[in-house]
């Protein structure tokens, strides 16, 4: 269990390699930060057929070293009525989860330097995966305590639906993540990698029939606060979100922090669905092959990525929630059991499956009632929200308070 | 403490991400310029004078959304160690497994009857023709000609 290199204790050479990869993974965030943001600007322009950015650099490639120096030369702001503290420290909130996501992550196979079996990745925990879970929801608090501390209304908007919808999305990220360890039997992420080792027909995306996939994918995008589930930022309606607030580089670090995640979900996909580094190597430095496949993998997911917020117009707010609560959250549980059952034997997985059909019929019938109950409340809201209508009317509860 | 060994590169991590964040914000505190004023602290709202307070109370679908999930947050705590040991428990495993996401989903089917996870407006497919009675001046009335709230 655990990281092999630490097995015999922690000397000099081992403290180097661990401090190698620490770095070797912080500047590759940033790095590819940089270019994801550049690769989705001139996706996006191509697809919307414009030319974008084409200035700085060959194929405007520096666009986002450019915009970060920009934002560096700019005025930090702090709003008069904002919460002094907890405005500062919502960015680091935001951004450090972020980077640490990242460690768990196999980017490539199993080395030995120096006598020393290293695993090319920047830490093999036992819990592994459940940090990917853990640190995502830390990343909530970045994103709900800097709209609460902005004291503005759009940002606080903003980061009460970021938090409602990010936990709404998490139980069905949590439930996809059970149907892996399932199949896959181990947190560490390495175990997981290794599990689906030498074919692809050993990936868990085709060894749990692509389900969990679907569902693992459109959870975390919209954990990601990406479109098509950007309501957090809705420009149209929030002005910008949680982050309207903020300017210079506490902004950045928001910025940052979002497509720094969006490398991070997408690298997690590979690693969970995709059999992380495997691929067919060859004997010339086997080393990188390995390191390939995943960035191939990896580039092709961030182009789905980029792709879907090209397609899709953004959910509302009911959509939203109804994705995710009505659909993913039954639909994953439902997966989770027949995965379960089948792997006692055929007849359980068949049994279960008759159980999860009733179960889908009573789950049909309840939506039913509900909005009957709801046609039949009609326009007059019940307080306390018994089917009336939900809105944010913000006027509405401020007379109160003014 | 052998076991904690494998968390040592996470706080490497940890600390470079803290410091390069402490230090961008940093140097950008010392490069950007420092021109205070009025507006620029008053909360954005789009160009208007703010008239209105924040909001002190939201709607209780959000505190109930909160709630929902830890419930199915814990399911997913109880899950997370059945998995990892499920080859072990085999039938067993699965009968109590069965019966736990039975009580969740039951509660579940409980809650969407009710409505609790409804969030769309009372009344669907309202008509989009003109309302009768709904004019330019009684929207200027109901708004306010400055967009603030006519009380």
């Amino acid at each position: 269990m655990g990281d092999p290199l630490f097995a015999h204790g922690v000397g000099l050479s081992v403290v180097v390699i661990v401090l190698v990869r620490a770095l070797v993974a912080f500047g590759f965030l940033l790095v590819a930060v940089m270019l994801m943001i550049w690769f989705e600007r001139k996706v996006i322009s191509d697809m919307q057929n414009r030319i974008g950015p084409n200035r700085t650099g060959k194929f405007g490639i520096l666009q986002t070293l450019a915009d970060g120096a920009k934002l560096m030369f700019k005025e930090d702001l702090l709003p008069e009525r904002a919460d002094r503290v907890v405005f500062r420290l919502a960015p680091f909130l935001s951004v450090v989860p972020a980077f640490l996501i990242f460690a768990i992550v196999p980017v490539g196979g199993v080395v030995t330097i120096a006598h020393h079996v290293v695993e090319l990745q920047v830490a093999d925990p036992p819990v592994g995966i459940l940090l990917v879970l853990a640190l995502s929801s830390v990343a909530v608090y970045g994103v709900m305590l800097a709209g609460w501390s902005s004291g503005s209304k759009y940002p606080l908007l903003g980061s009460v639906r970021a938090s409602a919808q990010m936990i709404s999305y998490e139980a069905a990220l949590g439930l996809t993540v059970v149907t892996v360890i399932l199949e896959s039997h181990g947190l560490s992420t390495r175990a997981i990698v290794d599990s689906q080792a030498r074919y692809f027909w050993h990936w868990n995306a085709l060894r749990l029939w692509f389900v969990p996939f679907v569902i693992f994918f459109i959870a975390g995008t919209a954990e990601l606060n990406r479109p098509p589930f950007d309501l957090a930022e809705g420009e149209s309606e929030l002005g910008g979100g949680f982050h309207t607030e903020y300017s210079s580089m506490r902004f950045a670090m928001f910025y940052l922090a979002e497509y720094m995640n969006t490398i991070t979900m997408s690298a997690v996909v590979v690693t969970l669905f995709f059999g992380g580094p495997d691929g067919p190597g060859f004997h010339v430095v086997r080393w990188l092959w390995p390191i390939l496949w995943f960035l191939a993998k990896l580039v092709v997911f961030l182009y789905v990525q980029v792709w879907i917020r090209a397609a899709l117009p953004r959910l509302r707010y009911d959509q939203l929630m109804n994705l995710g609560w009505k659909w993913l959250i039954p639909i994953s549980l439902g997966w989770l059991l027949l995965v379960a059952a089948d792997q006692i034997s055929r007849d359980w997985g068949f049994g279960v499956f008759g159980g999860i059909i009733l179960a889908g019929i009573a789950l049909a019938r309840a939506r039913t009632t509900a909005r009957h109950r709801r046609e039949n409340l009609g326009g007059e809201a019940a307080p306390g929200g018994d089917g009336g209508p939900v809105v944010l009317e913000l006027t509405d509860h401020s007379a109160g308070g003014g | 403490m052998g076991s904690l060994d494998s968390y040592l590169p996470i706080f490497v991590l940890l600390v470079l991400g803290v410091l390069f964040a402490a230090l961008s914000i940093g140097v950008s505190r010392l490069l950007g310029p420092r021109r205070p004023h009025a507006a620029k602290g008053a909360p954005y709202e789009c160009g208007i004078v703010p008239t209105n307070e924040l909001p002190r109370r939201f709607p209780v679908r959000f505190y109930l959304i909160a709630m929902i999930f830890v419930i199915f947050d814990i399911e997913i705590i109880f899950l997370f160690p059945w998995a990892v040991i499920y080859d072990q428990l085999g039938r067993f495993g699965l009968v109590e497994v069965i019966v736990f996401a039975g009580a969740v989903f039951v509660s579940f089917i409980y809650l969407v009857a009710d409505g609790a996870l409804d969030w769309g407006p009372a009344r669907r497919a309202r008509s989009f023709g003109s309302e009768p009675g709904r004019t330019t001046e009684s929207a200027v009335r109901r708004v306010g000609a400055a967009g603030g709230r006519a009380e």
